[in-house]
């Protein structure tokens, strides 16, 4: 404790200041959308008065608060109907996604087959490659498959994660093969030790690639734009996109779908933070 | 009796290996089809394509290497390929700066640290079109809080989003915001793994909180720095919803980068042949600098 001298409490006070003032610069897109997304129409436009903070203040917060505005976002646009399509279709894309990278990871990590090294080495040349060179063919490739405008054309086409194989089977190495060869030997095929020891054994992995393939997925833009084409069929990121251009909503309603696309995922946050922090650090440091 | 076991005990690993080699086909199978499918064959029907002129109606026309000429001479490419870089510098600058920073800080034992982590991170969860309806309105020169804020200080903004240069601000801003929480997860990993013991060993030859930062923080943690340049780099030479929705107010407002620009020519204006050749160049740029940046690591990055 000898080191607690007054520069000690003065750089942590500095430091605390400088912290605070970023964390209130964060926060403020969001404090100032949740507000703005409620105000009436005369007081969206009255730009922010030039004078004392108080004042100030007084402007950012609603007189009356509109709760109307989000009410007015599913009667402008079938909101609803973009919040089932992005549900089910993230809800699809983990699901999928994460049991064909667990198996190909598992494989690739535990089982040992001719050309094994080789053919993860080709899949992990693919990561290099971004997705704008590849959306044209897709889109063609989906065109002849007659899955334009349907959710197996939103789903299918994103559920071969290279990098989820690649995240997981760096997992499954370190699980030692002892046990794979002791269930062999018991006369276990492979795809049973996958499901009833490996799969078992490698939950913070799943979960964390599972929340990251959640995220990726829900806020997945344009691959979306590109292959859906009537309201019916868009998420929310493609329909609030498109609100903006087609639409002359106000500012309040326009904020309010944004926030309510945003809301679920910071909810979902709260829950599983533990596991997407641990899942970031985790790609971060093998990636 | 002896060489009759060994002989089954042989057979048995023969099949058990025949067995295992079946059952990997079968495991990466999945993966390995829609990977086939969705990857290699659309990599080669695209890199074919992109000596074509097609408006995806008709069928394609062979042209040779006309796309791959035009590129050089197209003046709009240009300026998407200046916008672009003059997005994606500082972006990775202050990026890896900020959050390095933020890491350091809040990787001591600081008062309320989880939530300052949180405050960071949210914005990383905010979906990208969301960001960049909600900033486009903090940015609005009439109503937004960034001009009310310079009024208060005397000065009149910018109309932010309707100039390239400002534009190309705002949005490196914006992508500050959004993606510093993620680099400072990982910085937070990286630092995690320092043994404890250089710093205190360094404390007990008087080294100070600076010297310590300088000379076992920063050359410790540049394996974490070079992986997070590499991603970044790759990241913001593809922005594109961001600007999508951010720029988008009028055609002549836009802020074309790269993949917009892509975007644009393939789907908007029908130049499917050549906006595959644009994305080839794009793919090229990305390729030639993650080797370059592979080729300099040998100079800074420092493996324990």
């Amino acid at each position: 404790m000898s080191n607690r001298t007054w520069r000690w409490y003065l750089s942590r006070i500095l430091l605390h200041g400088l912290l605070m003032t970023l964390a209130v610069i964060f926060m403020f897109p969001f404090v100032w959308s949740l507000l703005t997304s409620l105000k009436t129409m005369p007081e969206l436009l009255r730009p922010m008065p030039s004078g004392s903070v108080g004042e100030v203040v007084r402007y950012l917060i609603p007189k009356h608060w509109r709760w109307e505005n989000y009410q007015q976002v599913f009667d402008t646009v079938p909101f609803g109907r973009f919040y089932v399509n992005t549900i089910l279709v993230t809800i699809a894309r983990t699901i999928g996604g994460v049991l064909i990278a667990s198996l190909a990871g598992f494989a690739f990590a535990q089982l040992r087959f001719m050309g094994r090294d080789v053919i993860f080495f080709i899949l992990l040349a693919g990561l290099m490659v971004p997705d704008q060179v590849l959306i044209v063919p897709r889109y063609i490739l989906m065109r002849e498959f007659k899955w334009l405008d349907t959710y197996q054309g939103l789903i299918v086409p994103l559920l071969f994660s290279a990098f989820g194989a690649f995240l997981l089977r760096q997992f499954f190495l370190g699980i030692p093969r002892d046990f794979f060869e002791a269930a062999q030997i018991e006369g276990a095929s492979p795809f049973r030790i996958y499901r009833d020891i490996y799969l078992p054994l490698a939950g913070p992995a799943l979960s964390a690639f599972g929340f990251l393939t959640f995220l990726w997925s829900w806020n997945e833009f344009l691959w979306a734009l590109t292959i859906t084409n009537s309201t019916d069929m868009r998420v929310l990121s493609v329909g609030i996109a498109l609100f903006q251009g087609q639409y002359n909503t106000n500012t309040a309603v326009m904020l309010a779908a944004a926030n309510l696309a945003t809301i679920p995922l910071l909810i979902l946050f709260l829950f599983f933070q533990k596991q997407l922090v641990e899942g970031i650090a985790l790609t971060g440091v093998k990636g | 009796m002896e060489a009759q076991s060994t002989y089954t005990t042989g057979k048995k690993r023969n099949s058990l290996a025949a067995s295992e080699l079946r059952w990997g086909y079968g495991l990466i199978a999945p993966m390995m089809i829609g990977f086939a499918i969705f990857f290699l064959i659309a990599l080669g029907a695209s890199l074919i394509l992109s000596f074509t002129k097609w408006d995806l109606l008709n069928p394609p026309v062979f042209n040779g290497l006309d796309n791959y000429r035009k590129v050089f001479g197209d003046s709009k490419f240009r300026t998407a390929l200046f916008n672009t870089f003059a997005i994606a510098v500082p972006n990775v600058i202050l990026r890896i700066g900020t959050a390095m920073g933020l890491a350091v800080a809040l990787n001591s034992k600081i008062a309320f640290r989880t939530f300052y982590r949180v405050i960071f991170f949210l914005p990383v969860l905010t979906m990208p079109v969301a960001t960049a309806t909600i900033w486009k309105w903090v940015f609005d020169p009439k109503y937004g809080p960034v001009n009310g804020f310079l009024r208060q200080a005397g000065v009149e903004g910018p109309s932010w989003l309707f100039h390239q240069n400002t534009a190309i601000f705002a949005v490196v801003v914006v992508l500050l915001w959004s993606g510093v929480g993620y680099d400072m997860i990982i910085f937070l990993a990286g630092l995690q793994a320092i043994p404890r013991d250089y710093y205190e060993a360094s404390s007990l030859d008087g080294a100070s909180g600076w010297q310590q930062f300088r000379d076992i923080t920063v050359p410790l943690l540049t394996p974490t720095t070079f992986f997070l340049s590499v991603i970044a780099v790759i990241a913001s030479l593809q922005v594109f919803d961001l600007v999508y929705v951010m720029t988008r107010l009028d055609t002549s407002n836009r802020l074309p980068t790269l993949v917009y620009y892509i975007y644009n020519l393939g789907f908007e204006q029908g130049q499917m042949g050549y906006a595959i050749a644009v994305a080839w160049v794009l793919l090229v740029l990305i390729l030639g600098f993650t080797f370059v940046q592979f080729r300099m690591q040998r100079r800074w990055v420092h493996y324990q």
